[in-house]
């Protein structure tokens, strides 16, 4: 088979269905990639009009060009879609597209689960779009702090749509998430260990991990939000039990992260793109990685640093701020790095690198002001003033639209398979990096002259006229550059001639296959023997494309990938990928339902559309595996591999592990948030603790035990011992609900109800999975006989005993203690 | 396993560092609550965080320790390198953060 046969026999496999159709039934990560980024871009245009409303309001003073209802609706909008529906997701779609052609390998993990996390960000953005549309959009500012976002600040609809359009656009958040962890782990080109993965990789690992453990707590702050909206759980209502500083605290144990989950990606971007601008490899590259891990963990230790001014002890105060100061070393040694790789190459002036030029002198000072806003004396000062916006958007534009502008220049040829042909690049870069600054450095200024944030108007004579006039001129010509960059992206695409392979002369592997790229983008996998393979051998693409590699035989007529070891990059099994497929856009659809019944309180469509989701679940699952054993099965180079299906930790059982680290930060959260209302609420404790009795404890005990037993037991007596031990725990649950009656009452009674709620929902997750299991295995299915299928359900069955035992004793202890 | 032991060798020693941070935290917060028992012993507040900051910071010296050891290190050099550099700065980080315990108002 000669590179062109074999070429035509992949893409068979391989392509998306051909029109209008492939858009909606396309796995395929390429395809995915590309349609996350277009979306994300839609949604920064709509953002930056937003931007443009706000600066053309704040021109000058006493506007009417809009008034306070729709100016909050615009600042609160600007903010949110700038932070979830395009920073996010722009990351989530380069990922997508890039991370398994740089890892070499041909798909993501799970390439339904990509495909169903994008449609659920189109759907939950769309429901956002539609409330700034209808003028019923979210109005209580980007973190919806309570009581101003609660039912007596806002009884409209607004809020709700932020609480439940947000909730809904985080699956795909945590979707992507999983997705990345897995691929990156366990989808590399055999041989890569992880001291030879790309430093792209790396940091899009350090991201995913941080999305997974920051992401919960909001999605938990959300529904608790949601629940006292709705049905009057008072979770932040004073009077009865609750804190509006609980809100806070849930919120920034996301927001503080999240800032760090915007800069990595973009870090990596610069950590990929300036040695190959400089011509040579990146200085340092252990210690950026130590550096991105310790800055993605630290991160989660800042959150108090955006409360300084609500009251918390001085030594609180003390470990926050100094935690705070800490985080600019690991930020310092990444910049030192990156100088000493410029050092020591030799810099060419294109496009991508003005772009990092801007970004170095814009997120230092962006930096900078965040020490100064590190220091509690000076944060008393400056806290919700411009000042801080003007910090926000030189860490936020300067650390990651600058950088991701530089990723779009260089991989654009990559995109579309052209010649760099920019002609207005030039003068784009200029018009942006000057109207920024205009913008926002002046705007420290008016923060510091007493100018707070999220005001509509201001009054004349205070010394903020000039620097508002200078600051929404200078936007609009910012604006103008941003538009200029991407009518000049489009006339590349459009008029530019066929490029080349490689055409800047990188390392890494993305760059090893003919672009745009094949559906399959390797025709065979490589051996990576160092953490530059093209710079060690520039002819492995044509190596590639004979067929000299994994798995470069399309002889069983499937699409198949390697998995390989983590520590080592050791071939471990072939996976098989799933073909093209509605179902994940039909699912995200039946979830958009869910959400789009608590919106609208149809309260029938919630259980409806969740057996909806249950069943696209099933049917999702069944399909994995077939009920033939392979054995091992040759994949070129000499090793013959087992499929993922007759693998003792199939794909499924890491993502599961993946996903109840998310899952299991939400229970921590919850629990937190428990202990934060028992300490610190005013209006506690309630007007009495529920005190379970002994019968009570004796069934948790005796459910957990049998639901853990039943998972590792034969298959008949597990079964029957797993559903009698998980309908103990449920029985033991609903007990534990007619100790306090009334959730709306206190809210001690509300959070033992959701405390109570989270446990059944993981008894129901475990029973569904021991009767699916035991299906699987009546139909003789190859995973659930002898392959890691019974592992995943050991896991869940595990947790839903380990999350019941601790409800009990959570519920318990105030009763006990008293 | 070994696949097992360089995720924990590389995500261990932060973690730590996040786990007792949030910790001394917590108990800050229980100490300075009118709602939970004075501190036992007759100790105040600030011996008892005091007392938990040393307890964090010996946590993560041992952390470095093992992570020195010839008996835990990974072989791969580079992976070896970073997870010591992590240790190093988990353990400047602890000493860094904590030390607030020792100088400023406890519930003030």
């Amino acid at each position: 088979m000669n590179a062109l046969q074999r070429h035509r026999a992949l893409s068979r496999i391989w392509a998306s269905a051909p029109g209008l159709r492939g858009w909606f039934t396309t796995v395929n990560h390429t395809d995915l990639g590309r349609m996350f980024l277009v979306v994300a871009v839609f949604f920064f245009i709509v953002g930056g009009i937003l931007a443009m409303l706000i600066r053309a309001q704040l021109a000058s003073p006493r506007s009417a060009f809009l008034g306070p209802d729709h100016y909050n609706q615009v600042f609160t909008m600007h903010g949110t879609i700038m932070m979830f529906l395009f920073a996010i997701p722009l990351f989530e779609g380069l990922a997508v597209y890039l991370l398994p052609k740089m890892l070499g390998t041909r798909d993501l993990a799970f390439p339904r689960l990509t495909a169903y996390g994008f449609w659920c960000y189109v759907f939950g953005g769309a429901m956002m779009v539609f409330s700034l549309l209808a003028g019923v959009a979210p109005d209580s500012g980007w973190f919806m702090y309570p009581p101003l976002s609660s039912t007596i600040g806002a009884p409209g609809i607004n809020p709700d749509f932020w609480l439940i359009g947000i909730t809904f656009v985080e699956i795909s958040a945590i979707s992507a998430a999983v997705e990345i962890t897995v691929t990156i782990l366990r989808y590399r080109a055999p041989g890569m260990s992880l001291s030879r993965m790309p430093i792209f990789a790396w940091y899009a690992l350090v991201t995913a991990v941080m999305i997974l453990t920051g992401f919960p707590p909001l999605i938990l702050g959300s529904i608790l939000l949601e629940l006292e909206r709705a049905f009057g759980l008072p979770f932040f209502q004073v009077a009865q039990g609750g804190d509006a500083l609980l809100w806070q605290h849930l919120f920034w144990l996301f927001g503080h992260p999240e800032v760090y989950i915007i800069f990595l990606p973009a870090a990596g971007a610069i950590s990929t793109i300036l040695p190959v601008m400089a011509r040579t490899t990146l200085m340092g590259y252990g210690w950026i990685v130590a550096a991105a891990v310790s800055l993605g963990v630290l991160s989660f230790g800042l959150w108090v640093h955006h409360m300084f001014t609500t009251g918390i002890p001085h030594m609180g105060l003390a470990f926050f701020s100094a935690a705070s100061t800490l985080v600019a070393v690991p930020t310092a040694v990444q910049i030192f790095a990156w100088i000493g790789t410029l050092s020591k190459g030799q810099p060419r002036l294109h496009l991508p690198m003005l772009w990092l030029l801007a970004f170095f002198a814009t997120f230092v000072i962006g930096g900078l002001t965040g020490v100064m806003v590190a220091i509690v004396p000076f944060d008393w000062q400056a806290h919700d003033t411009y000042f801080i916006v003007a910090h926000l958007h030189y860490v936020l534009i300067g650390g990651f639209v600058f950088p991701m502008l530089a990723a779009l220049y260089y991989w654009t040829p990559h995109f579309t398979g052209r010649k760099t042909y920019f002609q207005l690049g030039d003068a784009a870069f200029w018009l942006v990096f000057v109207g920024f600054h205009g913008t926002f450095l002046l705007l420290h200024w008016a923060g510091l002259l007493g100018m707070r944030r999220r005001i509509d108007t201001y009054e004349a004579g205070q010394g903020w006229e000039a620097i508002n006039l200078i600051a929404s001129i200078s936007g609009f010509v910012m604006a103008i550059g941003f538009a200029l960059v991407l009518i000049d992206v489009v006339i590349n695409a459009v008029v530019a001639i066929r490029g080349s392979r490689d055409p800047w002369g990188a390392g890494t592997l993305e760059w090893a296959m003919p672009t745009p790229a094949a559906p399959y983008n390797f025709a065979s996998l490589p051996h990576v023997t160092s953490r530059d393979p093209l710079y060690d051998d520039p002819a492995l693409p044509v190596r590639l494309a004979r067929g000299e590699g994994y798995l470069g035989d399309p002889a069983r007529g499937r699409r198949e990938t390697l998995s390989v070891e983590i520590a080592s990059g050791a071939p471990r099994y072939i996976t098989v990928f799933p073909g093209n497929t509605g179902l994940p856009m039909l699912m995200s659809a039946v979830t958009g339902l869910f959400f789009l019944g608590m919106l609208l309180k149809a309260y029938w469509l919630v259980p409806v559309s969740a057996l909806g989701v249950i069943g696209c679940a099933l049917f999702w699952a069944w399909s994995l595996g077939g009920t033939t054993p392979e054995g091992p099965l040759p994949v070129g180079r000499g090793p013959a591999l087992v499929t993922a299906s007759e693998a003792a930790d199939p794909p499924g059982w890491w993502g599961s592990i993946f996903l109840l680290l998310a899952d299991g930060t939400f229970f921590g959260s919850l629990l937190f948030g428990y202990a934060f209302l028992w300490t610190i609420a005013p209006n506690w404790p309630p007007p009495s603790y529920a005190e379970p009795s002994l019968g009570l404890a004796a069934t948790v005990l005796a459910g957990a035990a049998l639901a853990g037993l039943g998972a590792r037991l034969r298959p008949l007596a597990g079964l029957v011992l797993g559903v009698a031990g998980v309908g103990a725990l449920a029985l033991a649950a609903i007990w534990t609900l007619t100790l306090v009656p009334d959730p709306a009452a206190h809210a001690y009674n509300a959070t033992l109800w959701v405390l109570v709620g989270y446990a059944l929902l993981h008894q129901a997750i475990a029973l569904l999975m021991l009767l699916f299991l035991a299906f699987r295995r009546r139909a003789g299915h190859i995973g659930a006989l002898s392959g890691g299928e019974p592992r995943i359900v050991r896991l869940w069955c595990d947790y839903a005993a380990l999350v019941s035992l601790v409800v009990a004793l959570a519920i318990g202890l105030p009763g006990w203690l008293t | 396993m070994a696949d097992v032991k360089a995720v924990l060798r590389l995500s261990l020693p932060l973690g730590i560092w996040l786990a007792s941070f949030s910790a001394v935290y917590g108990l800050h917060g229980l100490l300075c609550s009118s709602r939970w028992a004075a501190p036992p012993l007759g100790l105040s507040e600030r011996a008892l965080l005091i007392g938990a900051a040393i307890a964090a910071i010996a946590a993560q010296s041992l952390c470095l320790a093992v992570m020195w050891s010839p008996r835990w290190q990974d072989p791969d050099l580079s992976i070896r390198r970073v997870s010591l550099a992590l240790a190093a700065t988990a353990l400047v980080a602890a000493i860094w953060t904590l030390v607030p315990a020792t100088a400023t108002a406890s519930c003030i």
